[in-house]
């Protein structure tokens, strides 16, 4: 929250506002906001809304459209305090722009933030320019303004009325106001209401521009060959028959691999066939993940403990029942449907970038590092993203852009394909949990875990080392201090890994938690969820098997371990009602139950699963949320259905495999997605709350691989603790 | 060579193998059609040939030759969006975006074909198209709804 700039409202700098084609305009202030007016009738109200005299206005978002609904929710809060039509706001996304950071001194989407960052500062914007536009509009009527009302695109007095945009000039000459006032709550007349996304029509008729479609004069396209092997570069290249090709301008060697420059992809892509390359082995040594794999399994040493009640080896000594478990989960791709690319314009020490990026200050850092230029001296544009889920943070491909463009001095668009985007990519971290739980006189008696992971932080650490260095203070200040500092401090275990679980609501009374990293040189990163993809599925279905090892319901159980009268139980109990879990399913049917909290939303689920010839096939699934304040509902029920598919593709059926260094999986007929004909209804339901809104991007995936395997287990009475399931379920004989 | 696009010819400097998404993407202009994966796994690419969805991404421009081609951009007239169009607003269908022209020209075919769906007609036509958003439920319902748009010739349509 802090995050979000004061400077930002009382300045009113003019950014680059897309169509708006706002100058930039350092300095700002009530100079150039009167400037400003004067010659284009517009009122900059502050950094974020601009005013136009046309009455329409324009948002500059801060965060990046990852699909996820943002524009939706930010113009909704802009709406409800600016008192104008949702459908009168233009959005437009922020460049690169330290005075429009968000997280963590970054400009950055993740960590399903950007609704509860902007709750309070995005509606205190679109207030103060509401009370310019008051006050200006009673300086005219010469009455108070406390007497004025504004609503709809108009300020009112009595029979008096007129429209914003007759106001903005007048407006601009009045002083920003220190505290502007805010509704309560319960005084939201847009709040909860608007359901139709703001986004819509460019996506339904083929004219919204993704990074893919970006076009900047005397472009030239770039297409990309990887090696064989994950990291591979080239020793020898021989490109003269490709360069021979019409449309192909060069053909160019890096760390990464080869570039094949032309007039048009089209043509790179063709030539590719002619280029000949000789690679070294990678950068893996040869990884191995069942290896890997096997060995996180027998790997048994303590591990950092970051949590510790009671004495959990003591209860389980004298427990009746003592379940041993290990639980896995693979290493994952992103696989957004938008492959990844980026467009750059290298001239001289400079770079303009044009990109579907989830941090444009990441991308700023990835493009300095990658060409040898100051962090300040790279502006980013940023586009729409076809899917983000984590991967849009990562700039490699930015990066890789600048350094064709800097070679070839020319505008460069570099789109992977989409087996380079699997093969190169970065990684759900790969895990697996040791966990022991006792029971005794039917009630929970102690549990330990320890978790074993790829360290998201660590890896950042290796991969981000140059990177970090091309940030400025600040912003390497704080990342450090998010991630690498704390976790090299060894004081708190890796937060990544086991958050979900360091911070779980339930009360074991005697509990241990520990966590170990595992380190390969298999870049990995955040993933939607990030740690909780995977811890929820380790405490939910492990929480299942001491409902079961203690004879309890599984809502019942779960109660006993939560808060009473906690938001986790009153979603546990509109669960329970909503799937009307009282009444036993039919034959043939199972049915698990799983909770999460995850960035401060609570979600529960259960999920009704059935055996089609061996296929698990998950028919349909409740879920309830907690999300605080619902701003805009229907995006709510769309991050959970979201999240719900999402995550079962992965519960189900995906993994990243390396034999030998090699991602064995490169496309989607070897990287499954869900399809139409196995995607499950989905009924939600949102719990009302006047408890200020948490995210949704990512807090609906965590339960639904758990309430599936507890599914299958209440279905069948064999427990899947190996993700992917349906590939745990075909070997189940064999574990 | 001629590609007819959308009613409209345009000349294209390609050779025949060339895919038709690339053609029309660079050479024609129209960015609406997307590329996913490049092996007709994904559908993002979708457009009608003659009427039929074809995978642009594996259809060279040879094959097509001067059969009339549909991508997004063609679907609405001047006056109306498609039904099937109005159908993905009223169920804001979208999240990214990305796939949802496939997705779009797929329905189109299919409720030519089967004017009332059943969700299995559904499920046959519409698999071949991956939404990593999962916006398959809203997708659901939104063929429905452009089925009953469809069957009402005056109210088809909503305003541009």
């Amino acid at each position: 929250m802090t995050a979000w700039t004061r400077r930002g409202f009382l300045q009113g700098m003019l950014v680059g506002g897309g169509a708006l084609a706002l100058a930039a305009c350092g300095g700002g202030g009530q100079a150039m906001r009167i400037e400003h007016a004067d010659k284009t009738g517009d009122l900059v109200a502050n950094l974020y809304i601009t005013v136009l005299a046309t009455g329409r206005v324009a948002l500059i978002v801060n965060k990046a459209e990852i699909g996820q609904g943002v524009s939706t929710g930010y113009a909704t809060l802009v709406a409800e305090e600016l008192g104008v039509p949702v459908e009168h706001i233009d959005i437009h996304y922020a460049d690169s722009n330290q005075e429009m950071r968000t997280s963590a001194t970054m400009q950055i989407t993740g960590g399903s933030t950007s609704t509860a960052e902007a709750f309070v500062p995005l509606r205190q914007a679109a207030a103060s320019a509401r009370e310019m536009l008051i006050a200006a509009a009673a300086q005219q009527w010469k009455v108070p303004a406390k007497e004025c009302v504004a609503a709809n695109g108009h300020v009112e007095h009595r029979d008096q009325k007129l429209a914003y945009g007759e106001l903005t000039k007048h407006a601009a000459r009045l002083d920003v106001p220190e505290k502007p006032r805010l509704k309560s709550p319960k005084e939201f007349t847009v709040v909860g209401k608007v359901d139709r996304r703001v986004d819509l029509r460019g996506k339904i008729d083929g004219s919204a521009k993704f990074g893919i479609d970006v076009q900047v004069p005397n472009m030239v396209n770039a297409f990309a060959i990887h090696g064989p092997t994950f990291g591979a570069k080239p020793i020898k290249v021989d490109g003269t028959r490709a360069k021979q090709r019409p449309g192909v301008i060069d053909v160019l060697a890096f760390d990464w691999g080869v570039a094949i420059v032309a007039d048009k992809f089209w043509q790179a892509r063709a030539a590719a066939a002619d280029v000949a390359v000789t690679w070294d082995k990678g950068t893996l040594n040869g990884l191995d993940t069942a290896k890997l794999q096997t060995a996180m399994r027998m790997h048994d040493k303590g591990g950092l403990v970051s949590r510790d009640h009671g004495d959990a080896n003591k209860a389980i000594e004298h427990a009746e029942h003592k379940i041993e478990a290990i639980y896995e989960a693979p290493y994952l791709a992103h696989a957004t449907m938008e492959p990844q690319n980026a467009t750059v314009h290298v001239t001289g020490d400079k770079a303009e970038v044009w990109a579907p990026t989830q941090s444009p200050t990441l991308a700023q850092a990835f493009v300095a590092n990658a060409i040898g230029i100051d962090f300040g001296d790279v502006t980013v544009h940023v586009t729409l993203s076809g899917g983000g889920f984590g991967r849009r943070a990562m700039a490699d491909v930015i990066g890789h852009a600048a350094q064709i463009s800097q070679r070839v001095k020319r505008p460069v668009k570099l789109v992977w394909t989409r087996e380079s985007d699997m093969t190169q990519a970065w990684y759900r971290p790969v895990y697996a949990a040791k966990v022991v739980g006792g029971v005794r006189d039917g009630k929970i008696s102690g549990a330990r875990m320890r978790v074993l992971s790829q360290s998201i932080a660590l890896s950042a650490g290796d991969w981000f080392g140059a990177i970090l260095s091309s940030l400025p203070r600040s912003v390497i200040d704080m990342i450090s201090g998010a991630a690498l500092a704390i976790f090299s401090s060894n004081s708190f275990g890796d937060p990544f890994s086991t958050e979900g679980i360091q911070n779980s609501p339930y009360r074991f009374g005697n509990f241990q938690l520990a966590s170990e990293p595992v380190q390969t040189k298999l870049p990995v990163a955040s993933w939607r969820s990030v740690g909780n993809s995977v811890t929820g599925f380790i405490m939910e279905s492990f929480v299942d098997e001491l409902a079961i090892a203690a004879k309890q319901d599984p809502f019942a159980l779960r109660r006993t371990i939560l808060p009473a009268n906690s938001r986790q139980t009153r979603v546990l109990d509109a669960l329970e009602k909503l799937s009307g879990w009282a009444t036993p399913p039919p034959k043939g049917i199972g049915r698990g139950v799983a909770r999460h909290q995850a960035f401060d939303t609570e979600v529960a689920q259960v999920a009704e699963v059935e055996l089609v010839n061996n296929r698990i096939r998950v028919k349909k699934v409740y879920c309830v949320v907690d999300c605080g304040i619902a701003v805009n509902p229907d995006v709510i029920r769309a991050q959970m259905e979201g999240g719900i598919i999402f995550g079962l593709s992965a519960a189900l059926d995906q993994e990243i495999t390396l034999v030998d260094g090699v991602v064995q999986q490169r496309n989607f007929d070897t990287f499954p997605l869900l399809r139409m004909y196995e995607a499950p209804e989905i009924i939600v339901e949102i719990l009302p709350s006047e408890n200020k809104p948490t995210g949704v991007g990512e807090p609906g995936l965590p339960p639904i691989a758990p309430a599936v395997a507890n599914a299958v287990f209440q279905l069948t009475g064999k427990r899947l603790r190996r993700m992917p399931l349906q590939r745990a379920w075909n070997e189940r004989g064999a574990s | 060579m001629k590609l007819v696009v959308n009613g409209k010819p345009f000349e294209v400097a390609v050779p025949p193998e060339t895919p038709l998404l690339w053609a029309l993407r660079e050479e024609v202009g129209l960015t609406g059609t997307k590329f996913g994966c490049g092996i007709a796994q994904c559908g993002a690419c979708t457009v009608h040939v003659d009427g039929k969805p074809k995978r642009s991404c594996v259809t060279s421009c040879g094959d097509v030759g001067e059969l009339p081609i549909t991508t997004i951009e063609g679907l609405a007239t001047e006056a109306a969006l498609h039904p099937v169009q109005q159908a993905w607003l009223e169920e804001n269908v979208p999240q990214c975006g990305y796939c949802q022209a496939g997705q779009i020209m797929t329905t189109v075919v299919l409720l030519k074909a089967k004017p009332q769906p059943t969700d299995e007609d559904i499920d046959a036509a519409l698999s071949a198209n991956l939404c990593r958003c999962g916006t398959y439920p809203r997708i659901r319902k939104a063929v429905h709804r452009a089925a009953e748009l469809l069957a009402k010739p005056v109210a088809a349509g909503g305003s541009k």
